[in-house]
């Protein structure tokens, strides 16, 4: 290596050091501010379930800067068979490559965890639809709920309205233009996207983003934040955007 | 008087064929006597002979004596006096114009029978087997005498019933004499298909119906309950007589105050009209509302222009209103639990941005809503029953001033819980606000919200019985529950409480006995702080423990209707009072519990009865055996709807409140309708072969009309008859014997023998 390519990379580091939140290096932050939002992060076997370790950073703190929610800037990593599971009535699912199927301990779990109140966002990191990680999501979301498929979401969901009034689902590609999601009842609690919001999310230490989105650039990133936060504000509030207070509100904002 | 008849059966040949032979055997002796004696001497012998044969021929015609005897009977008569109180309505529909009272009706039957130099009673008491009795509801005999005293107070008039029992009482060959208006509310109020009655009715018809003038509110159908902001219906008949062509004002009120008014065309003399009016209560208790007609001109009867009825204003459901200060999963859980309960509708707002969080899209591309602050607080806060504080601080958002109406809301009545958070209680300001005075804790501005440690709750003694924290009715059970609670992580110390403390926090970052969950009065309504805004893992933790959250969802719907003063969480609760009977002694009763809701055995427990006059009537209370339970017994007057106010205290502190309201009435409509009911008797008297008149047109003649008439059911009189046969006695024979013997003298004198 040159001394001038030597010097440039350690002084790239040390300014790369210097920008990364404090908070970004922990793996199980204790913050003293009250949190009401921690993303967790689910780590499975096989595949990769960790393609973009650093999208979830950006997206907390825009949440922090656009919503009244307070979160830890890093994501919990969390098993489905951690004892802290039920801790986290958010869970975040990613992917490129097909897993190993979860175990039924897992599934019952799983099963548990969104019947009785929490929420599960999957994004496919691939974006191929029936091979790698869409194939084996939907195996194993079969196996959790059988018998009820991933449907797609209207427009009028109120996962689409929670906070934004979204009318593009953003990621790092567009693969469906559309969210897919699994209802019980009234609510959604499993929710999948295959435009790689992650991936739209993610930016390097250096505060680059470290994938184009295309076809739609920032624009379409910015679409993907917004689908981040208003998932998180929707598995915080569910179908709250959909009592009849809001409904003429919305409504008349949607018609301008 | 005897008369004599020809009975006898024997042929009228064989009697012919008699005389002739007898009449040869003659002329044969008055030849042969001839030849010794002389014409005279003959003739008398033959003569003599001939009364012989002539009597003999004459028994066989049967000959008898036959004697007619008149026995006259006194039949039963029963005179029946209609004492209802429609008896007390003018006899005429016409106003009298000197101005002096007009004669009741039964002023008139009054002075039909027992007035005048020959009273009618005493004429009929010569000719009859009199039975006199008044009867309204009942059948009680009354003596004579005592007829002028009558009085028209029999609260219903069960007609066709007691004049069944009346015509059993007086048998066969008895009849009814009625004096009545006509008017019927038993339970028979016609006579079709209805079994005949067995003795003649002659029906005397008092009161006119000609020329009556009145309107009448008939048949209202109003709810016994409503339910707050649903529009209730309320369906009536108005019946009008003798009005045609006049224009008749309704009137609809609430109290005193007018809901709406209708105007009627009267188009016939027999006028009805079915109304539909309609009103949406706004406040919740018993209401007292009203349908009125004003009196109109000549008409005599009023009571029935005019109709109240209470009804009983209910919440169909419990409106909650959260205030959250920014999404959370206590919000998301608390949600949940109310969103499942049926009794619950649910308004929340959640802040989902303070003002230093920035957009980076228009306002038109965000789904939040501005937060209606004015129209919240001023306007529809009276509309809930209940706010839940979640976390929330106005700082950021609205004045202090606001949060006094909310303590003026608490005031009369409403329900405030504030669930912790770092905008809660002393951290989120509130300590400066009206809230303060409300909350069931002590705020001082230095309490402090921790959020690191696991605190756990532990029940007081109060927590252990109180409706809130009963997870299971199981005492040791409902301990056990709460020991498995899973741990919370964030906590609000407060300084002291000023409520009662149901649970109390033990762990990391509290002091011994530090309240978690306390509750609270303010005027008339109740308040609730929860220490902490983790409470959501009481359900989603217990969940992955592989338990129930139905602990989270109970203590939620149990503390919602706690805050909303569900009757089943009251500590004062005054029992139902069924619909009585003036006159008839009713029994209030009530159970009193403490704070902690055990019984309260020694409560003041003061009574009020309020009258339609408004006028509070202090009814002494005693308790029962059952501990917490008393009774007061009231007896009501008049009719009308009745209030209960019940408060309870224990030591000087006031424990609750609790009303309910209940009716006293006649299970009859006797004064609703005065007209006389003509029709009826004339049916009455036609289907029992009576005679129906009118009083006024009772005169000399009627008596002996109706004793006509009745003759042909029961005749008054009985005609004996007894038969002599004359061959059946002695004197035929001794006179037979007679003629023959002086036949048999003579003919020794004249040498015949």
């Amino acid at each position: 290596m040159k001394r001038r390519t030597f010097i440039r990379l350690l002084s790239q580091s040390l300014v790369a050091a210097a920008l990364v939140p404090r908070s970004a290096q922990a793996t199980h932050p204790k913050e003293k501010r009250p949190l009401q939002f921690v993303f967790a992060q689910v780590r499975y076997r096989g595949g990769d379930w960790n393609p973009h370790p650093l999208a979830v950073t950006p997206l907390m703190e825009e949440l922090m800067l656009r919503t009244s929610v307070e979160a830890p800037t890093v994501r919990h990593e969390i098993t489905l068979t951690d004892r802290d599971l039920f801790t986290h009535p958010f869970l975040y699912l990613t992917g490129k490559y097909e897993f190993e199927p979860f175990t039924s301990e897992e599934i019952d779990n799983l099963r548990r965890f969104l019947s009785y109140g929490g929420f599960l966002l999957i994004d496919d990191a691939l974006g191929q639809q029936g091979y790698g990680f869409d194939k084996a999501v939907r195996r194993e979301m079969q196996k959790v709920f059988p018998g009820n498929d991933f449907k797609r979401l209207p427009s009028s969901h109120a996962a689409l309205r929670s906070y934004y009034l979204l009318r593009r689902i953003g990621g790092v590609r567009i693969v469906h233009p559309y969210l897919e999601g699994i209802t019980l009842g009234s609510s959604t609690p499993v929710i999948y996207c295959q435009n790689g919001a992650g991936a739209a999310w993610e930016r390097d230490q250096l505060g680059k983003w470290t994938n184009p989105c295309t076809p739609g650039g920032e624009e379409q990133r910015r679409d993907a934040f917004h689908l981040g936060i208003n998932l998180i504000v929707y598995a915080m509030t569910e179908n709250y955007k959909e009592d009849l207070i809001h409904v003429p509100f919305i409504r008349r904002r949607l018609t301008r | 008087m005897k008369d004599l008849f020809l009975i006898g059966s024997v042929p009228w040949w064989l009697i012919a064929l008699a005389g002739l032979g007898s009449g040869a055997l003659l002329i044969q002796q008055f030849v042969g006597l001839r030849q010794r004696l002389t014409l005279s001497q003959s003739s008398v012998l033959v003569c003599l002979r001939a009364v012989v044969y002539g009597l003999l021929i004459f028994f066989l015609f049967g000959p008898a004596l036959v004697e007619t005897r008149v026995l006259k009977l006194r039949r039963p008569l029963t005179v029946l006096v209609d004492s209802s109180q429609s008896m007390d309505f003018p006899a005429t529909p016409k106003a009298d114009s000197s101005g002096q009272p007009q004669t009741s009706r039964i002023e008139l039957v009054r002075e039909k029978l027992a007035g005048g130099k020959e009273p009618l009673l005493e004429k009929l008491s010569r000719d009859y087997d009199l039975r006199l009795f008044r009867f309204g509801t009942s059948l009680e005999p009354i003596a004579p005498a005592a007829l002028p005293q009558l009085k028209a107070q029999d609260e219903g008039t069960r007609l066709l019933e007691i004049l069944r029992s009346a015509a059993q009482q007086g048998g066969a060959q008895s009849a009814i004499l009625l004096f009545s208006d006509g008017i019927t509310n038993g339970i028979e109020k016609t006579l079709d298909g209805a079994a005949a009655l067995p003795v003649p009715v002659f029906t005397v018809g008092v009161g006119e119906s000609e020329d009556f003038i009145d309107v009448r509110l008939a048949d209202v159908r109003a709810p016994e309950f409503a339910f707050r902001g649903r529009e209730f219906k309320l369906d009536l008949i108005v019946q009008a007589h003798g009005l045609n062509g006049k224009t008749l004002p309704l009137y609809f009120n609430r109290g005193r105050n007018l809901i709406t008014s209708r105007t009627l065309n009267v188009d016939a003399d027999r006028f009805e009209q079915k109304i539909t009016l309609a009103f949406t209560p706004r406040e919740l208790g018993t209401h007292t509302f009203s349908v009125t007609i004003p009196q109109q001109a000549g008409e005599q009867i009023t009571q029935n222009n005019h109709k109240e009825f209470k009804i009983d204003v209910q919440r169909d459901k419990i409106r909650v209103l959260t205030l959250s200060g920014s999404p959370s999963w206590n919000y998301r859980f608390l949600r949940t639990a109310l969103k499942q309960d049926p009794l619950v509708e649910l308004v929340s707002f959640v802040f989902l941005r303070t003002p230093t969080d920035s957009v980076d899209v228009p306002d038109n591309q965000l789904s939040l809503i501005p937060f209606p602050i004015d129209d919240i607080f001023l306007e529809e806060l009276k509309n809930f029953d209940l706010v839940f504080f979640d976390d929330f601080s106005h700082r950021a958002y609205f004045n202090p001033v606001y949060l006094e109406k909310v303590r003026d809301f608490v005031r009369d009545g409403g329900g405030v819980a504030m669930l912790g958070g770092s905008r809660s209680f002393d951290s989120g300001g509130h300590a400066e606000t009206a809230l303060k005075e409300i909350l069931p804790v002590e705020l001082d501005g230095k309490g402090s919200y921790q959020t690191q440690g696991a605190v756990r709750p532990s029940l007081t003694a109060a927590g252990k019985v109180h409706p809130i924290t009963r997870l299971h009715p199981d005492r040791a059970t409902n301990e056990e529950t709460w020991k498995r609670m899973p741990p919370l992580t964030t906590f609000n110390q407060v300084r002291s409480v000023k409520g009662e403390t149901l649970l109390t926090a033990t762990g990391d970052g509290t002091t011994p006995g530090s309240p978690l969950l306390t509750i609270g009065r303010f005027g008339k309504g109740r308040t609730l702080a929860l220490m902490s805004d983790d409470i959501w893992r009481w359900n989603f933790i217990a969940v992955g423990n592989q338990e129930t959250p139905q602990n989270h969802l109970k203590l939620v719907r149990q503390a919602v209707r706690w805050l909303a003063q569900e009757p089943s969480f009251e500590q004062v609760q005054l029992g139902p009072v069924p619909l009585s009977r003036p006159g008839e002694k009713v029994a209030l009763k009530l159970r009193v519990f403490k704070d902690d809701f055990t019984p309260a055995r020694q409560a003041a427990v003061q009574l009020r009865v309020f009258g339609s006059d408004g006028e509070p009537t202090l009814v002494p209370v005693t308790p029962d055996a059952e501990e917490g339970e008393y009774t007061g017994e009231y007896t009501p007057l008049k009719q009308g709807s009745y209030r209960v106010e019940a408060e309870a205290s224990l030591a000087g502190k006031t424990l609750g409140r609790s009303k309910t309201t209940f009716t006293v009435a006649f299970p009859y409509g006797e004064i609703d309708d005065g007209r006389p009911n003509t029709e009826l008797l004339k049916q009455i008297a036609a289907a029992s072969q009576g005679e129906y008149v009118s009083i006024k047109d009772w005169n000399e003649k009627t008596l002996d009309k109706i004793a006509a008439k009745w003759e042909t059911h029961a005749p008054s009189q009985i005609v004996e008859q007894r038969q002599t046969q004359l061959w059946s006695t002695l004197w035929p024979f001794f006179l037979i014997l007679a003629l023959l013997s002086v036949e048999w003298w003579m003919r020794r004198k004249w040498g015949l023998v």
